[in-house]
């Protein structure tokens, strides 16, 4: 759909038809994810389940309705002197990328562009920088970890022992990812126990199961079953997929201490216990027999080795995460040959390796059969074909770490044996600013709470830029008869509304500049009709009505004033007013125009802190162009109609105290009097307008 | 009568909600509307499916609150959309709990809801089903034709997609003034307002 990694504008349901262009999953992008994971149909694990709705029932058109979008260039993928991105960048360097700053224009469809266009929504602005910050260009902070399903906060100790998985009972069903609930089992009534006369106390002896409301999905499938319906991540921590009980590391202690009195451990032994430990041998046990074996050698050689040293200090000494054992045991692994280590020369053939289970070794199991008959089985049982019993890719990916699991080449392949996955942590960021170090955006640390302590968002300093076609009864041509709807006719003049609305106090002056043909493989020329003007201030809707009753005291304007009175009246009535207000404050030229069509030089229409112009494109004919450069058949999305635009915009803004403020950086722009100081601000964005038809 | 209002599409009541001539509710007693909201044509809500048990206090005298479904300020409710309790067996019995939803509610054409609870800001597309007891926190945009879990918790700030929805994105910090529906409010109802450009 929207091609790129952009997201479609988003603005909540105004009407029917714009709330369905925001469906396309694959539209949707957010930043920190490129593709985002939504089940695919060949997925064979939801192949399996029952799909209440498929996509062809949702959409009728094979296309989603284009929806016009603005996306402005974070400045931070610029060159600038401040960011030192590469090393090689010399003062040469700097003056010829400014040189081609100005050059050249701003390619929307240049491959880097993907990465420093933004809706505005994910902007943010920093105040005292005064630019635009991108969700690219900020530092984020964590401010606190919480699990998604159950609310509860995680302290950061806790991440840093228990990883970054909800510990308590929240888990997401390994087939199909939906969460899964805690159920009371109840075992079926034994027939003996159902003719005895106390059976009713024998209902309680159920047990809990995890299952899946969307899926139907339930823990007996791999065998596992609760004592109690809280802590199941302590329960299944504890459990094989089976129902079997993992050892604890106190248990295993105690096995290999029992083993070590039976027969020494050696690898020699071939008895019946022995065999037993392989097949046990998860990654748990491996890595807990290994580590012992290594840490018993090493005590046993420096034992030896060192004269009148305590061996139980140098036990201690020799944990893994000692430095010296470290390097002792790289240069067992990097061989004495690389490292001109007088240390692993002088030890050498001190250590052996593994030998037996004991030790922690563990013979890879290349054999495939069991594997391949269970394919067998499963296709013979069923019918169905033995893909659909493999775990996916994404399956496979999302579930979590299981040191239980048999290690390397035991990993499971199957969807009978996968298990259920506890939630994956949520975190609540704090921004940033890259260059001044200030913080953009603070959400409060609360989970529950959704306030910002401090929220700077682009959105509250830059003007809004909305775009619709303009389409004047009687002077625009009607559209070709079988072209779809929301199409723009190629090699003929269209007109675009492009209406700025200023969210500062202040009035603002905008300079706006776009290259005459649009760069890329399908040139449009473009003409912006008016491309300097002025937006109102975002005064207060109250003032604004007060100013306007004193000055027209009409009776149109005080019916209005009344009608907006009531509770809640404020906001609605001052919006209602800008509307009734539109012709007048526009005056005669845009009454004029309404019925002229637009003029060149001239605002379109204006209100409170809106002011609307009128820009107009004469697509290239795709098809045609497409024949004659050579370059293959149109592209996805190359048929989409972006244009690059300059906007400047300058104000005069209050001189806040704090800059005065000493320690802080020195006023940006100058020209301070009476407390008054321009600003300004130039970015590039790229206008969205539509899709050019493929006739001609 | 004499002062008889000309007969519109929608009931406008005292409180300013908007409810069409042509939406279905069913069970109008035990269905609470905070005011300002928008029921659009073919709407249903089964206010009918009240709890069958009386909540633990009520037995103890109070006033017995059978509200089974709740709706706060604001909320916008598209034509075909369908607001149904949810019902689970409670203490051997089968009973259905009470449907909360917060202020600035959007659903989408031909959703069905059977939340537990629902916040406020959240956006709900077009043919959504939200399965039972699922609950949904402030913030959140479900976009089209998802299919959420019953039992689903959607935590703040979270776009929700896909059969069985999971959370594929983050609302951005400038988002959340999207979630507004005032102004949506004032562009339906018997006599509409133009929206604001």
């Amino acid at each position: 759909m929207f091609g790129n990694n952009r997201l479609p504008a988003f603005h909540p349901g105004l009407t029917q038809s714009r709330i369905r262009d925001t469906t396309t999953g694959s539209g949707l992008w957010f930043p920190g994810l490129r593709s985002p994971p939504l089940p695919s149909e060949s997925d064979p694990a939801n192949d399996q389940l029952p799909l209440p709705i498929t996509p062809e029932d949702l959409y009728d058109t094979p296309m989603a309705p284009f929806n016009p979008y603005t996306y402005i260039r974070c400045p931070c993928s610029e060159l600038n002197p401040y960011t030192k991105r590469t090393p090689d960048v010399t003062a040469q360097g700097l003056s010829r990328a400014a040189q081609d700053d100005d050059d050249h224009t701003f390619d929307p469809r240049a491959a880097r562009s993907n990465y420093s266009l933004y809706p505005l929504e994910y902007l943010s602005f920093c105040e005292d920088c005064h630019q635009i910050r991108c969700p690219r260009c900020v530092a984020e902070e964590i401010v606190c970890y919480y699990c998604p399903n159950c609310l509860f906060e995680v302290p950061s100790s806790n991440i840093r022992s228990e990883g970054s998985r909800c510990t308590r009972s929240c888990f997401q069903c390994p087939i199909c990812i939906g969460p899964l609930a805690v159920n009371h089992v109840e075992t079926p009534p034994d027939p003996n126990q159902l003719l005895s006369p106390d059976h009713a106390s024998s209902s309680h002896s159920g047990s809990y199961v995890l299952s899946c409301s969307y899926c139907n999905w339930s823990s007996t499938e791999i065998g596992i079953k609760f004592d109690k319906p809280n802590s199941i991540h302590m329960q299944l921590a504890k459990l094989r997929n089976g129902g079997e009980t993992r050892l604890t590391a106190k248990e295993r202690k105690e096995r290999r201490k029992e083993q070590a009195s039976q027969g020494g451990g050696g690898g020699s032994s071939t008895g019946q216990g022995e065999e037993d430990l392989d097949t046990l041998l998860d990654m748990e046990t491996q890595f807990a027999n290994l580590k012992s074996f290594y840490q018993n050698q090493l005590s046993d050689a420096n034992g030896t080795g060192k004269v009148g040293g305590d061996p139980s200090a140098a036990l201690g000494n020799l944990g893994f995460d000692a430095p010296a054992s470290l390097s002792r045991i790289m240069s067992l692994y990097t061989g004495s040959s690389s490292l001109h280590d007088k240390k692993s020369k002088s030890r050498p053939g001190t250590m052996r390796e593994a030998l037996a289970p004991s030790e922690g070794l563990q013979l890879a199991s290349l054999d495939e059969s069991s594997a391949i008959t269970a394919l067998q089985d499963f296709e013979s049982t069923t019918g169905l074909d033995a893909y659909s019993s493999t775990a996916s890719t994404t399956q496979l990916q999302s579930q979590a770490p299981y040191l239980g699991a048999s290690p390397l080449h035991g990993l499971t392949r199957f969807t009978s044996s996968l298990r259920p996955i506890p939630y994956l942590l949520r975190t609540k960021r704090s921004k940033r600013c890259p260059q001044c170090r200030h913080i953009i955006s603070k959400p409060e640390s609360k989970v529950t709470t959704t306030r910002f302590r401090i929220r700077l968002i682009a959105g509250n300093y830059i003007p809004t830029i909305t775009i619709k076609q303009l389409i004047i009864p009687g002077l625009t041509p009607p559209p070709m008869p079988n072209l779809p709807p929301d199409t723009i006719e190629p090699l003929k003049p269209a007109q675009f509304v492009l209406t700025f609305k200023n969210p500062i106090f202040e009035s603002v002056r905008v300079t706006l500049a776009t290259p005459a043909t649009t760069p890329g493989r399908f040139p449009a020329k473009v003409t912006i009709l008016c491309p300097q003007f002025e937006i109102d201030s975002n005064t207060d809707v109250w003032e604004e009505a007060l100013k306007d009753n004193n000055a027209t005291s009409s009776s149109s304007q005080a019916q209005n004033l009344s009608s907006s009175t009531g509770p809640e009246g404020s906001g609605p009535g001052g919006r209602k007013r800008a509307g009734t207000l539109r012709p007048g404050t526009a005056g005669g030229a845009s009454l004029a125009g309404e019925e002229l069509g637009p003029e060149v030089g001239k605002v379109w229409e204006r209100g409170r802190n809106w002011t609307s112009i009128v820009i107009e494109v004469i697509p290239a004919s795709l098809v045609q162009t497409a024949k004659r450069d050579g370059r293959g058949p149109i592209k996805e999305d190359e048929d989409v109609l972006e244009i690059p635009m300059f906007v400047r915009i300058e104000w005069e803004a209050e001189a806040p105290e704090d800059e005065i403020m000493p320690g802080l950086s020195s006023t940006k722009g100058g020209n301070k009097d009476g407390g008054k100081e321009k600003r300004e601000l130039a970015y590039w964005c790229v206008l969205g307008l539509g899709r050019v038809a493929r006739t001609l | 009568m004499s002062r008889r209002p000309p007969r519109g599409e929608y009931i406008e009541t005292d409180t300013g909600n908007k409810v069409a001539r042509k939406a279905t509710l069913v069970g109008t007693q035990n269905i609470m509307l905070g005011g300002k909201t928008v029921i659009q044509p073919d709407v249903m809500i089964r206010g009918d499916l009240a709890r069958t048990i009386p909540p633990a206090q009520s037995a103890s005298g109070g006033p017995a609150n059978n509200t089974a479904v709740a709706i706060g300020r604001y909320c916008f409710l598209s034509r075909g959309c369908c607001l149904r309790p949810p019902g689970r067996m409670y203490k051997g019995v089968f009973t259905f709990m009470p449907l909360r939803l917060g202020d600035h509610v959007f659903v989408g054409p031909g959703t069905v809801v059977q939340a537990a609870q629902i916040g406020n800001h959240v956006h709900i597309g077009g043919k959504v089903v939200i399965g039972e007891f699922a609950i949904i926190k402030d913030y959140v945009k479900v976009l089209d034709g998802s299919v959420v879990p019953p039992n689903m918790v959607i935590p703040s700030f979270s776009i929700v997609a896909g059969q069985p929805a999971r959370i594929i994105g983050e609302i951005p910090e400038g988002g959340i003034e999207a979630f507004e529906l005032r102004d949506l409010y004032k562009t339906v109802g018997n006599n509409p307002q133009p929206t604001a450009p």
